[in-house]
C-alpha cells in the first residue's frame, strides 16, 4: 500500500516529486500532441480518453462499491442515442451530453433498485438482462435507432477548429475532469462509504451508512460516467448502430478495469489505454484480441491483483527512497 | 512418550498480527491435555495451526507428531495422519442426514471393524440412532455436539482436538459430553481439549496449560493448575471471597507469571 | 389447445438445453462458489473439437466422446492449474470469477483463430427437420433427442450426487469445506471432479445445440446466458432448481414468443427473471450460503 503520513497528505493528489514530474510530462505531452502528433495518434488518444471515462465509471461500481454490472453496454447505448436524438433535434452539444449522462444515470437508478436485494451472481444476471433488453429495444425500434441505416450525428463545429482537434480537446479535457472528480469522490465520505459497502455491507449498515442511498448512488454515478462516454463516442464516431452496444462492449470495460487495477483511479487510465491499444496492435489478426484480453486478465489476477496501477505503486515505493535500500 | 510436541510456534494473521508468540506444549500419548484461557488468548488459533487450517502458518517453530514434522502441512495431510479437529461450530454438514455425516467420518477407512465402531458410537450416544434419518440441521445443540464427536470417533483418531465442546450446552449435556470424552480417552485416543469452562476441563484432563495473549503463562498437571491460587480465583471462582471481583488490574499486579 | 401443447413441448425442448447448461454452472458454483463465465466458451470449443473429429470422418459417437472428454480435461486443468494458484495468492472472490471470464475470452478468440468465424453446419445423426408425431403434437427428432438426453443427464447426476458416497462427499465439501478437509476428504480432487462433470454437461448441451444453431465461436453465448439465467431463476445452488429454472425459462420463452412478440423473446425471459428475483432474491429453490460478518 501507499505510505500516507496524514489525512491531509492522503487528500493530496500528487504527493512526491517523481509523480509531479510524471504528471507534468503527461500534461505537456497531451498539450503538444495536436501540434506534432499524427492524425492517427490524435485519434487514438481521443478514443482512449473517451474510454477512460467509461472505465472509471465501471471501476467505481466494481472496484469501489463491489457491485457487478454486466449491463454497461446498455448505459452506453442509452447515452449514445440520447445524445444523437438531442443533437439532431438541435440541442446544443454540452446540454445534450449532460442529458446523455443524466438519462443513463436515471436508468442506473432503475437498475440499482434490484441491486438493493441482489448480490454477486444474482445481481450480474439482473444487470445482464438490462443490457440485453436495451440492445433488443434498440435493434427492434427503428424510429429510436434509425433502423438498418443507423443514425447519423451532426458534426460539431466551434471557432473554426478542425473536427479532429475539437474532439481531441473535448475528450481529453473531459477525461481529465472526470479523473479529478473521481479522485475527489473516492476520498470523500461517499467514496469511503462505497468501500465500506464493498467490504461488508452488513458491517457498513450497522455503522450507519445508508445502504439504499449509497448503492443507488453508486449505480447512478457509474452509469452517468458510462452515459457520458456513450455520448462522446457517438459524437466521435458520427454514426450509431444498435450492434455497437452488445455484451462485448461491457466486457471491454471490465477488462479495462481489471487490467488497470480494481479500485485504482489512475489504473483506469492505463486500462482504457490497454483496451484501445491492443486491438490496434493486433489489427491484422482481430480474432486474437480476446485471447490477449483473457490472458491479460489471468496474468493480472494471479500475479498483480492491483493491475498496472499496483505495479506502478511498487515501482514508486521502490524509488521513493532510492538508492538507500 | 509424547505424541505431539509443539515447540515455540508463532502464528501471525495477515503477516502482522501475532496470535501465538512462541507457544510450546507436549501432549503425551493416551492423555487428555487441556488448553485454558480467556477469549482471544489464541486457543483456537493453536488448534487451527496444528490442524493446518491457517495458510503458511506457523511462521516459526516446529510441530512434531509421532516423530514427524508436520508444521505448515495442508489440512488434508494432517487429517490423514489421524489428527481430527472438531471446530467450535461443530463442523457438521447441516444439510446432510445424521447417517450421512457419520458415513463421511468413515471416509478412507477400509478395515472390517467399521460396523463395530458405528455400534460403539450409537451405544455412547443412543439419540443418534433414533435420529439417523434426520438432517443434522434439525438436531439440538447437544445432539449436534454428540454427532460431531461421534463422527470424529469413527476416524479412530490418534489425536482428537476439540474446540470448546461445552460451548452453548446445558450443564447436564456438557457433563454427558465430557463423560464421553473420558470414555474415548480410555479407548486409546489422545485428546487435546480447548476450553473456557476450566472446571469441566480440569476434571477430565491430566495436564494442561493456561494461554494468555498468545503466551503460555502456566503449565502443569491438572491438579497443579487447579490448585494455583490465581486459577482458583479467576478461572474457577473458588478463591478468597472478593478477590476475583476486584478484577484484572489487581490480578495483573498479583500474578506470579 | 393443440397449439398450446405444441408450444409447451417446444418450450420444454429448448428449456432442457438451458437446464443442461444451468446444471453445469450450478455444479461448479456449489463446489467452488465460482460462477463460471467460461462455461459456454468451453462448450463451444469442445463442440469445435467434435466438428473437427467429424470432418476427419470419425463416427459421431467418437466425436461426441472426444468433445466431452476434452471439455472435462480443460475445466479440470483450469481449476487445478490456474484457479488454485490464484487462490494461493489470495485472489479475491470477484477476481476468481473474472478469471473465468478471461478463460472464456481466450477460448473464444482461440476458436475464432483456428476455425474462423463463419458459421459451419454441424452434422448430427438426429435431424432437425424430420418430424416425430406424438399424439396430437409434433416434434423434430433433434428436439426429442435433446429432451431425452437432458432428462437422462439430470437423472444420472441426481443419482450420483444423492446416492453415491463420492456424491455425498461432494455435497459435504460444498457445504463446509473446512470440516470436509479435517475429515480427510480429498476436497480439491472433488472440486476438480465437479468442474469436470460440469464442463462435460456443457459439452453435451453444445453437441445438441450446434446442429440447430450452426457452429461459430459465439454460438454458445446465447445458450450460456439463458442457462445462467435459468440457474439464477432456480437458485444458483440448487441442482433441482437448475432443471426447474431451465424448463420454466424455455416454456416462458416459447409462450411469450407465440402470444406476445417474437422479437422480444429474449428480453421477456430476463424481465421474468428480474421480477422473480425481486420477490425471491435467491431464486425459486435456492438458499444461499450463510454470510458471516
Amino acid at each position: 500500500m501507499d505510505r500516507v503520513a496524514s489525512y491531509k497528505e492522503d487528500l493530496r493528489l500528487v504527493r512526491k516529486w517523481p509523480e509531479k514530474l510524471l504528471a507534468g510530462i503527461l500534461f505537456l505531452a497531451l498539450c503538444l500532441l495536436p501540434q506534432f502528433g499524427s492524425d492517427y495518434a490524435i485519434y487514438i488518444v481521443t478514443l482512449i480518453s473517451t474510454y477512460a471515462i467509461g472505465v472509471l465509471g465501471q471501476n467505481l461500481l466494481i472496484g469501489f462499491s463491489g457491485q457487478v454490472s454486466f449491463g454497461q453496454a446498455g448505459f452506453l447505448g442509452i447515452g449514445a442515442f440520447t445524445l444523437a436524438h438531442l443533437t439532431r433535434a438541435g440541442v446544443v452539444f454540452p446540454l445534450a451530453l449532460l442529458a446523455a449522462g443524466a438519462m443513463a444515470a436515471l436508468f442506473g437508478l432503475l437498475v440499482g433498485f434490484p441491486a438493493l436485494r441482489l448480490k454477486g451472481p444474482y445481481l450480474a444476471v439482473a444487470t445482464l438482462g438490462f443490457g440485453i433488453a436495451v440492445y433488443q429495444v434498440l435493434a427492434n425500434w427503428d424510429t429510436l435507432s434509425g433502423g438498418r441505416m443507423g443514425l447519423a450525428i451532426p458534426p460539431l463545429a466551434w471557432n473554426g477548429l478542425s473536427k479532429r482537434l475539437l474532439m481531441y480537446y473535448l475528450n481529453v479535457g473531459l477525461a481529465v475532469l472526470f479523473t479529478l472528480a473521481t479522485y475527489n469522490l473516492v476520498s470523500s465520505y461517499v467514496g469511503r462509504a462505497f468501500i465500506a459497502i464493498r467490504d461488508s455491507d452488513i458491517a457498513a449498515e450497522v455503522m450507519g451508512i445508508n445502504l439504499t442511498r449509497y448503492k443507488l448512488l453508486a449505480f447512478a454515478v457509474s452509469s452517468f460516467y458510462t452515459g457520458v462516454q456513450g455520448g462522446l463516442l457517438a459524437q466521435l464516431l458520427g454514426h450509431l448502430e444498435p450492434q455497437m452496444f452488445t455484451l462485448a462492449e461491457t466486457i471491454t470495460l471490465i477488462v479495462g478495469v481489471v487490467v488497470g487495477g480494481l479500485a485504482r483511479v489512475e489504473g483506469s487510465l492505463f486500462g482504457a489505454a490497454f483496451v484501445i491499444l491492443v486491438p490496434q496492435v493486433f489489427a491484422s489478426s482481430r480474432e486474437l484480441v480476446p485471447v490477449v484480453y483473457g490472458a491479460a486478465i489471468l496474468l493480472v489476477i494471479i500475479f498483480e491483483p492491483h493491475g498496472f496501477a499496483g505495479r506502478w505503486m511498487k515501482f514508486r515505493l521502490y524509488f521513493s527512497h532510492w538508492p538507500f535500500r | 512418550m509424547s505424541l505431539l510436541t509443539v515447540s515455540n510456534i508463532e502464528t501471525l494473521y495477515f503477516d502482522r498480527i501475532y496470535a501465538l508468540r512462541g507457544v510450546s506444549i507436549e501432549v503425551r500419548e493416551g492423555t487428555i491435555f487441556t488448553v485454558l484461557g480467556p477469549n482471544g488468548a489464541g486457543k483456537t488459533t493453536l488448534l487451527k495451526t496444528i490442524a493446518g487450517l491457517i495458510k503458511d502458518q506457523p511462521k516459526k517453530g516446529t510441530i512434531e507428531f509421532d516423530g514427524r514434522r508436520i508444521e505448515r502441512w495442508s489440512a488434508e495431510r494432517v487429517a490423514a495422519l489421524g489428527i481430527v479437529y472438531v471446530p467450535e461450530d461443530r463442523g457438521l454438514f447441516r444439510e446432510l442426514t445424521v447417517a450421512e455425516n457419520l458415513e463421511l467420518g468413515l471416509w478412507g477407512r477400509r478395515d472390517n471393524s467399521i460396523a463395530r465402531d458405528l455400534e460403539a458410537v450409537f451405544r455412547m450416544f443412543p439419540v443418534l440412532r433414533e435420529r439417523s434419518r434426520q438432517q443434522a440441521e434439525s438436531l439440538s445443540g447437544g445432539e449436534q455436539q454428540m454427532l460431531s464427536i461421534g463422527r470424529a470417533m469413527l476416524r479412530r483418531p490418534r489425536l482428537l482436538m476439540l474446540d470448546e465442546p461445552s460451548h452453548g450446552l446445558t450443564p447436564q449435556i456438557a457433563t454427558m459430553v465430557y463423560d464421553a470424552l473420558a470414555t474415548i480417552s480410555m479407548t486409546g485416543s489422545t485428546i487435546l481439549l480447548v476450553e473456557q469452562n476450566a472446571r469441566l476441563a480440569l476434571r477430565v484432563a491430566h495436564e494442561g496449560i493456561i494461554l494468555e495473549a498468545g503466551r503460555v503463562v502456566l503449565q502443569g498437571t491438572a491438579q497443579e493448575i487447579g490448585q494455583n491460587d490465581d486459577v482458583r480465583d479467576l478461572y474457577l471462582g473458588v478463591g478468597e471471597p472478593g478477590t476475583s471481583a476486584t478484577g484484572w488490574r489487581l490480578y495483573r499486579k498479583r500474578r506470579r507469571w | 389447445m393443440e397449439w398450446l401443447l405444441q408450444y409447451l413441448l417446444a418450450g420444454l425442448s429448448a428449456g432442457s438445453t438451458y437446464a443442461l447448461v444451468a446444471l453445469g454452472l450450478v455444479l461448479v458454483y456449489q463446489s467452488s462458489r465460482v460462477l463460471n463465465f467460461a462455461h459456454g466458451d468451453v462448450a463451444a470449443f469442445a463442440t469445435f473439437i467434435a466438428y473437427t473429429a467429424l470432418s476427419a470422418r470419425l463416427p459421431f459417437g467418437v466425436a461426441f466422446g472426444l468433445a466431452v472428454m476434452f471439455s472435462a480435461a480443460l475445466a479440470t486443468t483450469f481449476y487445478l492449474g490456474i484457479l488454485i494458484p490464484a487462490q494461493r495468492r489470495d485472489a479475491t472472490h470477484l477476481g476468481q470469477v473474472i478469471m473465468t471470464l478471461g478463460l472464456g475470452l481466450i477460448l473464444q478468440g482461440g476458436a475464432a483463430f483456428f476455425w474462423g468465424t463463419e458459421p459451419q453446419p454441424f452434422r448430427s445423426p438426429l435431424s432437425d427437420t424430420r418430424i416425430v408425431k406424438i399424439g396430437p403434437v409434433a416434434m423434430t427428432e433433434l428436439g426429442l433427442g435433446t429432451l431425452g438426453t437432458a432428462l437422462c443427464c439430470s437423472l444420472l447426476l441426481y443419482g450420483f450426487v444423492q446416492r453415491t458416497r463420492v456424491g455425498r462427499a461432494m455435497r459435504a465439501t460444498s457445504e463446509n469445506l473446512i470440516a470436509a478437509q479435517t475429515l480427510g476428504i480429498p476436497t480439491r480432487q472433488l472440486v476438480a471432479l465437479s468442474w469436470a462433470v460440469g464442463a462435460a454437461l456443457g459439452a453435451v448441451a453444445g453437441a445438441f445445440l450446434a446442429p440447430a444453431l450452426f457452429l461459430d465461436p459465439y454460438f454458445m453465448i446465447d445458450p450460456f446466458l439463458k442457462g445462467f439465467a435459468a440457474a439464477i431463476l432456480g437458485g444458483l445452488n440448487s441442482l433441482p432448481g437448475a432443471i426447474v429454472g431451465g424448463l420454466i425459462l424455455g416454456i416462458a420463452e416459447s409462450l411469450s414468443g407465440a402470444y406476445i412478440a417474437i422479437q422480444f423473446k429474449n428480453t421477456l425471459a430476463f424481465v421474468i427473471i428480474i421480477l422473480v428475483l425481486l420477490v425471491r432474491p435467491e431464486g425459486l429453490l435456492g438458499h444461499e450460503f450463510k454470510e458471516r460478518v
